[in-house]
């Protein structure tokens, strides 16, 4: 299989890495540079566990392949807050238990802070469409939602 | 009064410092920072990958399995059949029927027939591509109805039925003949898949002394000990199964299909001294592990002209698939709550559990009970149409109070909250102006209002065994740790058992911390199941915290100089109950103990008390203790497609006691959403046993624009046997929204869809049926 030189930025960090033609962003993202916060939930882009920010933009890193990744900048949950200092969407999913199984929640806290990131105050509706490509089994998104919201609303009161 | 129920009474009698507030969960960090947690995120780098080979057909007799082309390609370090199985090659949980590796004969399409370890999972797959098996097929029996029939193909040599049980109260005759009205009507339900986001995982590696080590994802690591331990000629004791973070559960992942990914793991690794991981793709779970039983329901039900019930007549058919799994426990349920709440005075059940040759359906949240509901709750509804009186009036002449019978002649008792969740849910929802008002609806959008009733009888009553051990440890630090074989796959309800620990002990929950469930640090306790964690553990937690809470305050007596009897603690400090300024820290009586030898480990271990009931009529006390709910839902109806959009749900539970009611609010909710995907969109098919669409995107679930708006209404009419009167409540959110859609789509069709899902097709053929 041929081989191929990627050299993207990952969470703020360059890496350079020779990837085969068919290897998934997923696989490249968890087994070689250790990032196991992205989930694999059905490897079809059906779920969304799987979802990184690339760009600025929600992917299914199951579907991608890593040389589609080729100089682009990618956000991972690894790249997300941190014990001391939790990005707000993370704080809110804690204080809401809106986390159960916790398998969703990596892609979850993706999908709500790259809509914060272009919409600062979102209604209940644009949250829903933002989060609709990651599938939760546990909490009917409500708690999810609701956490969505206090999280715009801590933001905007930073800011302003 | 026994000790415990001693215990239970005093923490009844003071006011609550933690129980009954919304507390955050304890592991709620580790997951918002997406921290490695899950079985696959802790694989070894050189851990074997493997996969399975599965039969493609649903009934074959196997002539040959050639492994030789597969062992040919680089990079495959085994490839293992039945023959290669130390111990015995079984993986059944109930009934001895199921092979962990089907060497012989096939009776469901999915079943493992090898298993395949390399490097990485290409190299496995292109090794279980490369096993040959070659069949002879047989003709399939595919209807649980059609195997009921004495000249029906078998699945089994011991025949079709898996289990048969009923129930006999009153005269089912005389009842129908006082009866002024009789309809008859049968309903029918469809395989629904859990869709755990993640699939199914284990992984075994062997320790130096010859014993091996499991991790996986799974409910009871118990019996993934046992099961392996089989399999592998060990005893119990050369196996530790340790459960990792587990990604959503909801039955499956205590039935059978853990064993097989650890015992399969196992296998690999004892042959080839290395580790291995077998981690399912999605379709592989959809089509090998279980989901939610179909049934196919006759209901007979007679009434008097003022809606009085007289007699209910059931026969109940469920389809298991080919191997039992828990079927034979999930139609005890069933046959169990086949009327619905309410008090009949005669009632005939007969309920069989029939093997066919469908995937294997077992455990699923809900337990038979959402299938009986479904046609019981439909069946009011048409009741009320033919008698001409509104549904809920109906359903309030004939509700289980206290003081009623149950079906199975149980004494209905205080802890009965029926009335009242029926009434504040219908008063929340609006329902009586609802209903005149959707139905003046014209035009092609008609909007539709549903209600429906239940009652869920708690944890396992006549399925199981019915205790748990909790422990509960002080170290130095002061910090509690509590720890059980009860896992946590994401309720929520450990936290729980944390939460009743703290209020026991006068501590804040910041000095608490989960141990995970591991089968070396912790006393068997039973399965994860049957929303049992907070009933049952949460009676073991308060057992040993009140033991530690004796320790602290004895020493304490002894450093304040004081009466033990005269202490307590409150908020960190051990005190006089009289004078508060005789008070130290708790932290200062954890270290005088560690100073005196005093142990601070303790474990609690709660037995329910026994179900007594006459096995042959069912008749007795069935369950310990009663979950009660009603749910009102509503819907519009685009007539011209027959699309379905749900617009309001209303959910009022009879909770007993909410432990920690935000936590109860997300069981609820996502309930209900779990539960609409089973009434308006999720089915499995199976074509000719083949299942037609195991994957997410043929398999469709609620996403987060499928949801309606909610309105969760928590009413406490504490229970006999939870900790602080808390009922069951994981399972029972699943139960009614799939009644309540229906009855609000044929509210707003006056047209009934006797099957769910109620899919587009179903509900324009059923309105132009009733237009006929």
């Amino acid at each position: 299989m041929a081989k191929h030189l990627v050299k993207f930025n990952v969470n703020g960090k360059d890496h350079a890495l020779v990837v085969e033609s068919a290897e998934r962003l997923l696989d490249v993202l968890r087994d070689r540079l250790d990032l196991k916060g992205v989930k694999e939930g059905c490897g079809t882009g059906d779920c969304g566990a799987c979802t990184v920010i690339m760009d600025g933009q929600l992917v299914n890193s199951c579907l991608l392949l890593a040389v589609q990744a080729r100089d682009k900048r990618i956000i991972t949950i690894e790249g997300i807050g941190t014990r001391e200092k939790l990005h707000p969407v993370q704080k809110a999913i804690m204080k809401h238990n809106a986390a159960q199984c916790g398998f969703c929640i990596p892609a979850m806290v993706l999908a709500g802070k790259n809509l914060l990131d272009h919409n600062s105050a979102p209604s209940r509706d644009d949250i829903k469409e933002a989060i609709s490509g990651v599938l939760c089994r546990c909490t009917g998104y409500y708690k999810l939602i609701d956490a969505v919201q206090e999280a715009a609303r801590e933001i905007r009161e930073d800011k302003g | 009064m026994s000790e415990t129920e001693l215990v239970h009474k005093l923490q009844e009698a003071e006011g609550l410092a933690i129980v009954g507030k919304r507390i955050q969960r304890l592991d709620a960090l580790g997951k918002v920072l997406g921290l490695p947690l899950y079985t696959s995120d802790i694989a070894p780098k050189d851990a074997l990958r493997l996969k399975v080979v599965r039969s493609t057909v649903p009934h074959a007799l196997i002539k040959r399995i050639d492994t030789a082309p597969a062992k040919r390609i680089p990079g495959v370090s085994a490839v293992l059949t039945a023959e290669d199985i130390p111990g015995i090659n079984e993986a059944y949980s109930l009934l001895p029927d199921r092979p962990l590796l089907a060497s012989t004969k096939v009776r469901c399409q999915g079943e493992a027939i090898a298993v395949v370890a390399a490097s990485d999972y290409q190299t496995a797959q292109d090794g279980a591509d490369n096993v040959l098996v070659e069949y002879e097929r047989l003709p399939a029996i595919l209807s649980p109805v059609e195997a009921l029939k004495p000249d029906s193909i078998r699945v089994h040599d011991s025949g079709n039925v898996a289990k048969y049980l009923k129930v006999r109260k009153g005269d089912v005759k005389e009842g129908f003949r006082q009866a002024d009205l009789v309809i008859e009507n049968t309903y029918e339900t469809q395989f629904q898949d859990t869709a755990a986001l993640e699939p199914e995982v284990g992984m075994a590696w062997l320790e130096k002394d010859g014993s091996v080590t499991c991790v996986g994802s799974m409910q009871t690591p118990f019996y993934v000990q046992a099961g392996v331990a089989k399999v592998m000629g060990l005893s119990p004791d050369k196996v530790r199964v340790i459960q990792a973070t587990t990604g959503g559960a909801f039955g499956p992942k205590s039935d059978e299909m853990p064993i097989d990914t650890c015992a399969l793991s196992a296998l690999v690794a004892q042959k080839t001294g290395k580790s291995a991981i077998l981690a399912y793709t999605r379709d592989e779970s959809m089509i090998a592990h279980t989901k939610r039983h179909p049934f196919v329901i006759t209901l007979k039900t007679g009434a008097k002209h003022d809606g009085r019930l007289t007699a209910s007549e059931a026969l109940l058919v469920s389809d298991t698939g080919a191997y039992a799994s828990l079927g034979p426990l999930v139609i005890i349920r069933a046959c169990f709550h086949a009327t619905g709440p309410y008090a009949i005075p005669h009632v005939k059940t007969d309920a069989y559990c029939m093997y066919t040759n469908n995937t294997m359906a077992g455990s699923f949240r809900g337990f038979g009970s959402p299938q009986v509901h479904f046609a019981a709750e439909c069946q009011m509804d048409e009741l009320a149409k033919k008698l001409d009186m509104d549904p809920l009036d109906l359903r309030l002449k004939n509700i289980l109070r206290p003081g009623t019978l149950t079906a199975t002649s149980q004494l209905v008792d205080e802890a009965c909250g029926l009335e009242e969740c029926a009434k504040r849910a219908a008063e929340a929802s609006n329902w009586r102006a609802k209903r005149q008002e959707f139905g003046r609806d014209r035009g092609s959008f008609r909007r539709g209002i549903g209600v429906a009733l239940m009652y869920h009888g708690n944890s396992l009553g006549p399925e199981g065994s019915d205790y748990a051990a909790v422990h509960v440890l002080i170290k130095p630090d002061a910090r509690v740790v509590v720890r059980t074989a009860l896992t946590e796959y994401g309720t929520g309800a450990t936290s729980g058992l944390a939460q009743i620990v703290a209020e026991t002990l006068g501590l804040p929950i910041s000095l608490f911390e989960l141990g995970g469930a591991d089968t070396v640090s912790c006393q068997e306790t039973g399965p994860t199941v049957a929303s049992r964690v907070i009933v049952i553990g949460g009676r073991a937690a308060q057992l040993a915290a009140t033991k530690l809470k004796e320790k602290i305050l004895t020493v304490g007596g002894e450093l304040l100089r004081c009466d033990r009897s005269k202490l307590m603690i409150r908020d960190g400090l051990v005190g006089h109950s009289d004078d508060p300024r005789q008070s130290i820290t708790y932290e200062t009586v954890v270290e005088e103990c560690y100073k005196k030898h005093v142990s601070l480990i303790e474990t609690g271990f709660y037995s329910a008390p026994k179900c007594e009931f006459d096995p042959e009529n069912s008749q007795g006390t069935t369950y310990q203790q009663y979950t009660y709910g009603a749910v009102v839902a509503e819907v519009e109806v685009d007539t011209e497609l027959g699309v379905v959009k749900p617009l309001k749900i209303t959910a009022a539970y009879d909770v007993g006691k909410a432990i920690n009611p935000l936590s109860l609010e997300g069981q609820i909710e996502g309930g209900t959403i779990q539960a609409l995907g089973y009434g308006l969109m999720e089915q499995l098919v199976h074509v000719d046993g083949v299942v037609a669409n195991p994957t997410l995107g043929d398999y469709y679930i609620p996403t987060s624009l499928d949801i309606p708006e909610i309105q969760t209404i928590i009413i406490e009419y504490p229970g006999a046997v939870g900790p602080f009167g808390a009922k069951a409540m994981g399972e029972p959110p699943v139960d009614l929204p799939a009644a309540a859609l229906a009855n609000a789509v044929a509210h707003a069709t006056e047209s009934r869809v006797f099957s769910i899902p109620l899919t587009a097709e179903k509900v324009l053929f059923a309105m132009r049926q009733r237009q006929r």
